[in-house]
């Protein structure tokens, strides 16, 4: 390999052709191996403004790169690609593509909060990881994982409900990830339960199955909830120059199929 | 009557040493090879003043003013020295007209010349019209017509100030930092972003040396309320595509090489050695240090003193300074040279 800076290069950006004819010249195998530029040619002067208006990223202009949130991370530990401090210069000086060839990495933090502990300019590092993420998921960088629909679904169901009924929560987990309801451990769990559980709890479980019970005097916490969900996710998509129209419309659609 | 002192230099160093010695009865000649008193503040057209805020044409007018007023001081502008005989108690110093004075002791206030950007061609000063200098942009300032763009007279979208531009450069043989820049960058970049809010402003630096007290007021502030980015790299050109200015260099902190869009570049230039120091040199003894400033006796048993006896330096004449300093080893040597014309109450 004719490159002396191989730790510069990324995978992604090389170019290798076993045929290659360029203007009558073979150029075939390694000398054909071209790298895509690297060059970065400007930056997104609204990313950090974006990052601050999510909640956990308010202080992070205050970073003054010393790297104590990376040296006290404790992912970090176990992938030295994991980097806050880096992520944090990445989004101060808006550089945008940068960030975002760390996009499937960067929700791996488990807020374990040494980073905020140590940071000398409290800058909240652990917030700014949740508020980079959220960032991620709202911009549509990061695909919707099953754990992601599951916290929708369960949150849904506190909402509107004020508690959770177990059977429900998964048949519409299952539905809305598209996962067929006859799998085989479930039906083996149920074969169990109604095998092994005494006759009273298992009736409740059923009653409750069918009559999806609701805390009492619910409605207003609910309302109250439901408005501040909204506000709260209508300001943030404004801020990151998003339509609010996707929100409400998943609003009404629950809206609508719960109950 | 006693003998006169003589400061060469009507800069803020010069001035306040012609109030530190006139203000205890002292009387003082003061010589200034311009046409007006007040020294870089004033000829340069400075804005705010660091650490202040307050307008040049103020702090260091009101200090001209006070001078101007005071009879114990003759002033002599467009006057330079062209030789000083004798020793301390009892110099001999021409004039470039060919007046002549006895006077007792010598405060140089020399001062320094702003370093000419044409030396760094490679930063684009003199090819592209919106390449400016910290100078230039204190001149806007000051002048009230607000920050804009020499080529069209646009308000800039976006503003790169480079640091270090005639300092810290073995290159071009200048190693020394010239103390200030740092500062004064922070300050015009907080300035252009008071002036335009949709304006943003990138400095690009090798270190930050916004030395004590600074670092809260301009470093920080800089950064916390007017969103100020501070980029780590050296820039290794500035371009145009035919509309915009281009910035390369690289980002050394992501390792990457950048090429980006601005609507104006600042040199922030730093302070070379007066360019008449050789002559200074040998109009009054004196020695200059390997760097081409006056070379200074030791701090402790000697503050203000030169190579030579009885002829003080005061202020960026010794070295980049800042203004506060000037003024305060002004008052030094004027401590220094009071003796040698009142020996009588030197001893009492």
């Amino acid at each position: 390999m004719p490159i002396h800076e191989q730790s510069l290069i990324r995978p992604e950006d090389l170019r290798t052709h076993d045929q290659l004819v360029v203007d009558g010249v073979d150029v075939s195998g390694h000398w054909s191996t071209f790298i895509h530029s690297r060059v970065v040619s400007d930056y997104n002067e609204e990313l950090q403004e974006q990052i601050a208006s999510l909640p956990g990223g308010e202080h992070i202009h205050r970073c003054w790169q010393c790297g104590s949130c990376t040296n006290a991370c404790t992912v970090n530990a176990i992938n030295p690609d994991f980097n806050p401090r880096f992520w944090i210069y990445l989004v101060r000086m808006g550089l945008e593509s940068e960030l975002l060839r760390d996009k499937e990495i960067i929700w791996q933090c488990v807020s374990c909060n040494k980073c905020t502990y140590v940071c000398p300019r409290d800058v909240f590092p652990e917030g700014v990881m949740k508020a980079l993420s959220h960032w991620l998921e709202l911009k549509g960088h990061t695909r919707k994982s099953p754990a992601m629909v599951f916290d929708e679904v369960f949150t849904e169901q506190v909402i509107q409900r004020g508690r959770i009924e177990e059977g429900r929560l998964i048949r519409r987990f299952f539905a809305r990830t598209g996962q067929a309801l006859g799998q085989d451990w479930l039906v083996e769990m149920a074969r169990r339960l109604l095998r092994h559980l005494p006759l009273g709890l298992l009736t409740r479980m059923g009653l409750a199955s069918l009559r999806a019970p609701r805390t009492r005097g619910w409605s207003g916490a609910r309302d109250a909830l439901n408005e501040y969900v909204q506000e709260q996710s209508a300001a943030h998509r404004r801020a990151l120059g998003l339509s609010e129209l996707i929100e409400t419309a998943r609003q009404d659609a629950s809206g609508a199929s719960g109950g | 009557m006693s003998r006169p002192v003589l400061i060469v230099g009507g800069g803020p160093a010069g001035l306040a040493a012609a109030s530190a010695l006139t203000a205890v009865g002292q009387r003082v000649v003061l010589v200034e090879k311009a046409e007006r008193l007040g020294g870089a503040p004033i000829l340069s057209g400075y804005a705010k003043l660091v650490p202040s805020g307050e307008w040049a044409k103020d702090a260091i007018g009101g200090m001209v003013r006070r001078v101007e007023a005071q009879p114990l001081a003759t002033v002599r502008l467009r006057t330079t020295v062209a030789s000083l005989k004798g020793g301390p108690g009892d110099f001999n110093a021409e004039f470039s007209d060919g007046a002549a004075v006895q006077v007792g002791a010598v405060i140089l206030c020399t001062g320094f010349t702003h370093f000419d950007s044409l030396n760094k061609p490679e930063w684009g000063f003199g090819t592209y019209p919106d390449v400016v200098t910290t100078a230039q942009v204190e001149q806007m300032i000051s002048a009230g017509t607000g920050v804009r763009c020499p080529s069209d007279g646009r308000a800039p979208q976006r503003v790169a100030i480079l640091l270090c531009v005639g300092s810290r450069d073995r290159q071009i043989g200048r190693p020394w930092c010239s103390k200030i820049c740092c500062t004064v960058s922070a300050n015009i970049a907080m300035e252009i972003r008071e002036q335009l809010p949709d304006c943003h402003v990138y400095i690009y630096y090798m270190d930050i040396r916004t030395f004590g007290l600074y670092e809260t007021k301009y470093y920080w502030r800089s950064q916390e309320e007017f969103k100020i980015k501070y980029i780590k790299a050296r820039i290794a050109e500035v371009t145009s595509d035919g509309q915009r200015l281009i910035v390369k260099g690289e980002d050394t902190l992501v390792k990457r090489p950048i090429t980006i869009p601005f609507d104006m570049v600042v040199h922030a230039i730093g302070m070379d050695p007066n360019v008449d120091n050789k002559s200074i040199a040998t109009a009054f003894g004196v020695a200059l240090e390997p760097n081409g400033y006056l070379e200074r006796g030791n701090s402790y048993g000697n503050t203000a003193e030169t190579s030579r006896p009885g002829v003080f330096v005061a202020g960026a004449a010794a070295g980049p300074e800042t203004i506060d300093d000037s003024i305060a080893q002004a008052y030094a040597a004027a401590a220094r040279a009071l003796p040698l014309v009142h020996p009588a109450q030197a001893s009492a």
